[in-house]
């Protein structure tokens, strides 16, 4: 079967565990637990006619005692880079998350994911910031791991554009 | 085991297990490993260094702890299937972890889940599928092809990574107790409350098998700790971090670990693998 991995990039606390756990297992955690290392999960999905493997790597996120590690990146199809929008700092380090990417693995295709959106009251991007994206061509997805919006829109999105079925 | 050298690092590692103070008999397995290419050259006209690094060299290392499920028959049986086939998957399959590539690493995963997956299947088949008399066993293995550390979970053994003095647990515990708490039902409290909390919400053998794969990539220095729950329900994470920050090789600081599991009572059987890495 056709495998493609995906790697969940993102500062610490964005909510790339329970985004996983979400489209995986359909389950949300309340507690927060850091991840060491990488995670991996898998889920087979249809993608037109084909079906095929999207084996998900959860990263560690990107705190102040390190960066993220190039290597887990390496052979990567595509991207979920992973915004916390009740954090506004989260989105400012998307640039640099996002050259480490590049300088890796080259052009591949990727989605924004900006979660938490079911925090509406603690909301910190403003139109502007998803504009600012739109117009730099990067794909991006309101999500909330919480109830499940745009969680799985996220990842057939990336699945698709992955497989080469849409442009990314 | 002596420090072997997984080039550019030294890795020293060690195992040591209690049947502990109030337990009859010990049901925890453990195996450390070394992984090499098997050949082995009795003459050639090739250079003595060229056929040394070739064939000769460690290319990994593997380490696991498994502890048969208490309440059920022959946990001891389920625990020691589970790493003889870990070992069995490992000797067919030796030599072929060098400079693995994404797409062989996935396979490499995939195929160790599988073993794991294979034991379980065994253990129903063996015992008739009737569930409730099945043995069930917890694994927690870590392959190491330096620098990658490459791991399987399945139940409430644990895998911590002490690094610069601050020590991090790679696995979470599939009990019954850690789920309700993910979900918000349970306090912190309550999940870690002896009882029904602590029953395996995943084991191999058992009603449910989850295994949980991951991966970290090492650095000189570290260390590793692999143990089962005697362990970690008499010694809290700052004193696995005081012990593992101490000097000594990996054997002191196991023994060490296990004695103060034994000092705290030792209710359960105890087993820690400890592996110290160093620049070579």
């Amino acid at each position: 079967m056709l495998q493609k991995k995906i790697c969940m990039v993102g500062v610490f606390g964005t909510g790339k565990t329970c985004l996983v756990q979400r489209y995986v297992h359909s389950l949300f955690s309340v507690k927060y637990l850091s991840t060491v290392g990488v995670k991996i999960d898998r889920k087979e999905v249809r993608v037109g006619s084909q079906t095929v493997s999207l084996l998900l790597w959860d990263l560690e996120g990107r705190d102040q005692h390190h960066d993220i590690n190039p290597s887990y990146l390496r052979g990567a199809h595509g991207l979920i880079y992973v915004v916390d929008g009740t954090r506004r700092e989260t989105l400012d380090q998307l640039s640099e998350l996002r050259e480490l990417a590049t300088r890796t693995l080259g052009d591949v295709p990727s989605v924004v994911a900006l979660n938490k959106v079911d925090l509406a009251d603690q909301w910190q991007l403003d139109p502007a910031d998803e504009s600012a994206l739109a117009a730099a061509g990067q794909h991006r997805v309101r999500t909330s791991a919480k109830t499940g919006e745009g969680v799985e829109a996220t990842f057939h999105w990336l699945a698709e554009a992955a497989l080469g079925a849409r442009s990314a | 085991m002596p420090p072997t050298t997984a080039s550019p690092v030294t890795v020293d590692s060690a195992a040591v297990t209690d049947v502990g103070r109030k337990r009859s008999s010990n049901e925890d397995h453990f195996v450390i490993a070394t992984v090499s290419k098997a050949l082995a050259i009795g003459e050639s006209s090739l250079p003595e260094a060229a056929l040394a690094n070739r064939f000769g060299a460690s290319v990994g290392h593997l380490f696991a702890v498994a502890d048969g499920v208490g309440g059920r028959p022959d946990g001891d049986v389920a625990a020691q299937w589970t790493v003889a086939e870990l070992l069995d998957y490992l000797g067919e399959a030796a030599g072929c972890y060098q400079g693995l590539d994404t797409a062989r690493e996935q396979e490499l995963l995939a195929r160790l889940e599988d073993a794991v997956r294979s034991v379980h299947v065994r253990l129903m088949k063996e015992y008739g599928g009737e569930r409730a008399l099945v043995p069930a066993s917890t694994l927690t293995m870590v392959l190491l092809v330096w620098p990658r550390a490459y791991l399987v979970h399945v139940g409430d053994s644990r895998a911590y990574v002490f690094r610069r003095g601050r020590l991090q647990r790679l696995t979470r515990d599939q009990t019954f107790g850690e789920y309700m708490l993910a979900a918000g039902a349970w306090t912190e409290a309550q999940a870690t409350k002896p009882g029904p909390a602590t029953t395996l919400a995943s084991a191999i053998g058992g009603t449910d098998l989850t295994p949980v794969v991951g991966l970290i990539d090492l650095e000189p220095g570290d260390s590793l700790l692999l143990c089962t729950d005697g362990l970690n329900k008499h010694v809290s994470d700052e004193r696995l971090a005081s012990v593992l920050e101490g000097s000594g090789d990996a054997r002191t600081i196991a023994r060490r670990l296990v004695d103060e599991a034994l000092a705290d009572g030792g209710s359960d059987n105890v087993t820690v693998v400890v592996v110290r890495t160093g620049d070579a």
